[in-house]
C-alpha cells in the first residue's frame, strides 16, 4: 500500500519533469518553423503531450488528497482523513502548490485550445504566440519545481494530517480558484497573442475579431470568479459585508478593469482598424496586472485574508519574472511596433470611436484609484517605515464623484453611432426619466433623514442609467443584445449596490437563551441551543425565532462550528434570502459567561447584486456565442 | 409602467425605512469600529473581528462616546496609541499627498492626452 502511494507521488513528479521537458521541445520547435516559415507538424502532438504530462501530475495530486497519503507534503499540510470527499478534492487547489499545479493545467489547456482554434491565421503569428506562451510556461514549471513542489515526500509518513482551514471548506469557495484561473490565465494567451501580432505587424482588424473571442472567454471567467468570491466572503466570512477593498480582492479587479477596457477598445479596432497600441498596451497591461497579482498574493508582502503559508523566495522568483515579461513586452512594443498614421483624421468627435476611448479614460482612472491604493502603503512603509491603512473611505471618495460623471456618460454614449452622429437625440422621455430619478432619490434621501448632496447625486445617476438602458430593451430596433444585457447588469450592480450601502440596518446585541429583543417592529426570540455532532466538526446550533409586522415567523439557525482539525471555530450566519432582502443573523459567543454576542442585520437588495453580475456575464456569453457559432 | 414601477419602489421603500432610526449611539458606534483596523487579525475592521482586542475595542470606543468625546477625537487618540495604521480612512498629509493626488492627476493628464491627439492632429 505504502508503495502504490510513493508510486503515485512519483508519477506526479516526473510528468511534471516531462511537461517542462515538452515545453522546452514545443519552444524549440516554434523557433524553428518561425525561421523557416513553416508550421511544424510536430508541434501539435507535443503540446498534446505537454497537456497530458500535466493533467497526469494534477490528477495524482488529486489523487494523493483523495487517498489522504499524508506522505505527501502537500497533503499533509492541507488535509485530513476525517474531511469530506468534496473537500480532500476541492483541498488540491486550496493552497499554494496545488493551485500552481492548476494554474499549469490551464496554461497548457488554453495553449492546446489555441492551436486548435486558430488553423486560419498566419502560421508565422501563430508560431510567435506558442513561443511567448511557452516562456511563460517554462516559467511556471521552473517556478512549481523549484520553489514549490506539489510532491514533497515525508519521512517517516505522518499519520494524520493538519487540515484545510475551514473556512475554505465551502462550495463557492471550492469552485472559485479553478474559474478565477481560467481568466488570469485567458490573459496571458491574450498576451502572447498581442506580442506575436506586433512583431508580424499583424493588428489589425482581423487580428481583433480573432483575439476578442479570448478577451471574452476571460472576461466572463473573470468576473464569475469575483463574483464568487464576493458570495463565499458574503455569507461564509460572517461580517455580512461582499467587498472590503482587501488588497487580494483589489488584486483581482484591477485586471478585470483593464480586460473591460481592453474589450471595449478591442470594437474600435476591428470596426475602424483605430486605438492598434492603445490595445496592446492594455492586453500587455492586463496580464501584467494578473501576474503582479499572484506576485502580491503569494509573496506575503500583503496584510489579507487570503493568506498562503509564504515563503520569501517565491516572492522573489515571481518578482525576477514579472520583471522579465515586462521588459521583454515594452522591448518588442518600442522596437517592432509601426503606428499607422493614415486613419487618424477620420474621428469625428461625436462618434462611438470618442465615446469608447472616454469609457477607457473613466477605466483607466479607476484602475490607478484602485493601483496606487493597494501599492502605496507598501511603498511608504519601505521607503519611510511609516504604516498607514488606505480603506474603504480613500476608494469611496476617489471613485464616486467620477462614478457619477461615468455613469451619466454612460447612459447616452452606447447609443452614439460610429464615425459620426448627426442627430443628437432630444427626446423628452429621456428628460423626464431624468427628473423621475432625481426627485426618487432625493426622496429616498429625505425618508431616511440623512442629507448627502453626493449621494444623492450618485443615486439617481445610477437610477437614470438603469431607466435609460430599461427603456433602450424596449426601443423598435433591438441591435446588438449582448452589449445591452451587459449594460443593463452593470447599472443594476451600480444601483443594488448603492441602495444595499444606504439602506442597510443592522444591530449588534448581546443575548442569552429565552432572551428577546425588538428591531424595527420585528421581535426576535433566542429560542435554545442545540449541538449537532458531524464528520469533522461540532455544531452549537442557536434556534432564533422573529417575528415580523405581519405576523409571520422565520426560524433563525445561526451555527458555531468547532472544526476538529485544524482545531478552528467559525460562525455560519443563517441568512433569509428574499427577492428584495436579506435578512442577515450571526452569533458568536462571549468568552467567559452565558451571553452570545447576535448581530442582526436587513440587506436590501442583495439578491441584484448577484444577479446583476450573472446578468453581465450573460451578456459576455451571448457575444461569445454569436462569434462562434452564427458566422 | 415605468411609472407604476417608480411609485411601486418607492411604496415600498418607505414601508422599510418609515421607523426611526436605532439609537444614535450604536450607530456611532458602529460607524467608528467599521473605520478601525483590528491590528492583531488579518484585514478585518474592528466591527468585523470577534477578537479579544476588537471586543475590548468596541467598550473603549463606547466610552470614549460617553464622555463626550467627539469620532475625530476618538480617532485621534487611538492614532496617538496605536498608530495611524489602526484608522481605514487615510488622512491628507504630507505622506500622502501622492495617493489623494496621483490618480486625479493621472485623470487629468489622460484627458490632456486624449484633447492633444484629437484636437491638435495633422490632418
Amino acid at each position: 500500500m505504502e508503495e502504490n502511494k510513493l508510486i503515485v507521488n512519483y508519477i506526479g513528479f516526473y510528468s511534471l519533469v516531462l511537461g517542462l521537458f515538452s515545453s522546452i521541445l514545443i519552444f524549440v520547435l516554434s523557433i524553428r518553423s518561425y525561421i523557416l516559415k513553416i508550421l511544424d507538424k510536430r508541434i501539435f502532438s507535443v503540446s498534446f503531450l505537454q497537456l497530458f504530462f500535466v493533467l497526469t501530475s494534477f490528477t495524482s495530486l488529486i489523487i494523493c488528497f483523495l487517498i489522504s497519503d499524508f506522505g505527501n507534503e502537500t497533503v499533509f499540510n492541507n488535509s485530513h482523513s476525517n474531511k469530506p470527499i468534496f473537500y480532500k478534492i476541492s483541498g488540491t487547489w486550496g493552497n499554494h502548490e496545488g493551485s500552481l499545479l492548476l494554474w499549469l493545467l490551464v496554461l497548457t489547456l488554453f495553449l492546446f485550445l489555441f492551436i486548435l482554434k486558430s488553423k486560419n491565421e498566419l502560421k508565422s503569428y501563430r508560431c510567435l504566440t506558442l513561443v511567448f506562451q511557452q516562456i511563460i510556461i517554462i516559467g511556471f514549471f521552473l517556478f512549481v519545481l523549484i520553489t514549490s513542489n506539489p510532491f514533497n515526500y515525508l519521512f517517516p509518513v505522518p499519520l494524520e494530517g493538519l487540515g484545510l482551514n475551514p473556512i475554505l471548506q465551502d462550495p463557492a469557495l471550492a469552485i472559485h480558484p479553478p474559474i478565477l484561473y481560467l481568466g488570469y490565465v485567458g490573459s496571458s494567451l491574450i498576451f502572447s497573442a498581442t506580442l506575436a501580432a506586433v512583431i508580424e505587424n499583424y493588428v489589425s482588424k482581423e487580428w481583433a475579431k480573432n483575439i476578442k473571442i479570448w478577451i471574452l472567454i476571460s472576461w466572463i471567467f473573470l468576473t464569475l470568479g469575483i463574483a464568487l468570491g464576493s458570495i463565499w466572503a458574503y455569507y461564509e466570512l460572517g461580517w455580512g459585508g461582499f467587498w472590503f477593498w482587501d488588497p487580494v480582492e483589489n488584486v483581482s479587479l484591477m485586471p478585470w478593469i483593464c480586460l473591460t477596457a481592453l474589450l471595449h477598445c478591442i470594437l474600435v479596432l476591428e470596426k475602424r482598424d483605430l486605438l492598434k497600441s492603445w490595445a496592446v498596451i492594455l492586453s500587455i497591461g492586463t496580464f501584467t496586472l494578473s501576474m503582479c497579482g499572484t506576485f502580491l498574493v503569494r509573496s506575503g508582502i500583503l496584510n489579507s485574508v487570503h493568506t498562503f503559508a509564504n515563503d520569501p523566495s517565491r516572492g522573489i522568483f515571481i518578482l525576477s519574472f514579472l520583471f522579465f515579461l515586462i521588459l521583454m513586452s515594452l522591448a518588442i512594443f518600442f522596437i517592432f511596433f509601426k503606428e499607422e498614421k493614415k486613419n487618424y483624421h477620420k474621428i469625428y468627435f461625436l462618434s462611438k470611436e470618442v465615446s469608447i476611448i472616454i469609457n477607457n479614460w473613466f477605466l483607466m482612472y479607476f484602475l490607478s484609484v484602485v493601483l496606487i491604493g493597494t501599492l502605496y502603503p507598501i511603498f511608504l512603509e519601505v521607503i519611510i517605515d511609516h504604516k498607514i491603512s488606505v480603506g474603504p473611505p480613500f476608494y469611496n471618495k476617489l471613485i464616486i464623484p467620477f462614478l457619477i460623471l461615468f455613469l451619466i456618460f454612460m447612459s447616452f454614449a452606447p447609443g452614439v453611432k460610429w464615425i459620426r452622429e448627426n442627430n443628437i437625440k432630444k427626446e423628452f422621455k429621456l428628460l423626464i426619466l431624468f427628473i423621475i430619478s432625481l426627485l426618487t432619490s432625493f426622496f429616498i434621501y429625505d425618508l431616511l433623514g440623512k442629507k448627502s448632496l453626493i449621494n444623492t447625486v450618485l443615486l439617481s445617476a445610477s437610477l437614470y442609467l438603469f431607466l435609460i438602458t430599461i427603456k433602450d430593451f424596449f426601443s423598435k430596433e433591438l441591435l446588438n443584445l449582448p452589449q445591452k444585457i451587459s449594460h443593463l447588469g452593470f447599472s443594476m450592480l451600480i444601483l443594488s449596490i448603492i441602495l444595499n450601502s444606504i439602506l442597510s440596518n443592522e444591530i449588534t446585541i448581546n443575548l442569552k437563551v429565552g432572551e428577546k429583543f425588538s428591531f424595527k417592529n420585528e421581535n426576535i426570540y433566542f429560542e435554545s441551543l442545540q449541538n449537532e455532532k458531524n464528520k469533522n466538526y461540532q455544531a452549537v446550533v442557536g434556534i432564533f425565532k422573529i417575528e415580523d409586522e405581519k405576523k409571520n415567523i422565520y426560524q433563525f439557525q445561526p451555527e458555531l462550528r468547532i472544526y476538529d482539525q485544524p482545531e478552528i471555530i467559525t460562525s455560519e450566519a443563517d441568512i433569509k434570502m428574499s427577492l428584495f432582502t436579506d435578512k442577515f443573523l450571526v452569533m458568536n459567543k462571549i468568552k467567559g459567561n452565558e451571553y452570545f454576542n447576535v448581530r442582526y442585520q436587513i440587506k436590501p437588495f442583495m439578491l441584484w447584486i448577484w444577479v446583476s453580475s450573472l446578468l453581465l456575464t450573460v451578456g459576455a456569453f451571448l457575444s461569445l456565442y454569436r462569434r462562434l457559432y452564427e458566422k | 409602467m415605468k411609472f407604476t414601477k417608480t411609485i411601486f419602489l418607492l411604496f415600498f421603500l418607505m414601508s422599510l425605512f418609515s421607523e426611526s432610526l436605532a439609537n444614535k449611539d450604536d450607530q456611532l458606534i458602529y460607524k467608528i469600529s467599521k473605520n478601525l483596523r483590528c491590528i492583531i487579525c488579518q484585514g478585518q475592521s474592528i466591527y468585523d473581528s470577534q477578537s479579544d482586542f476588537a471586543l475590548s475595542m468596541k467598550l473603549l470606543i463606547k466610552k470614549k462616546i460617553e464622555e463626550g468625546k467627539s469620532e475625530q477625537e476618538i480617532y485621534e487618540f487611538l492614532k496617538e496609541k496605536y498608530g495611524e495604521w489602526i484608522v481605514y480612512d487615510t488622512s491628507l498629509d504630507k505622506k500622502t499627498f501622492i495617493l489623494w493626488g496621483l490618480p486625479v492627476l493621472l485623470f487629468f493628464l489622460g484627458g490632456a492626452i486624449i484633447i492633444k491627439k484629437l484636437v491638435f492632429r495633422k490632418i
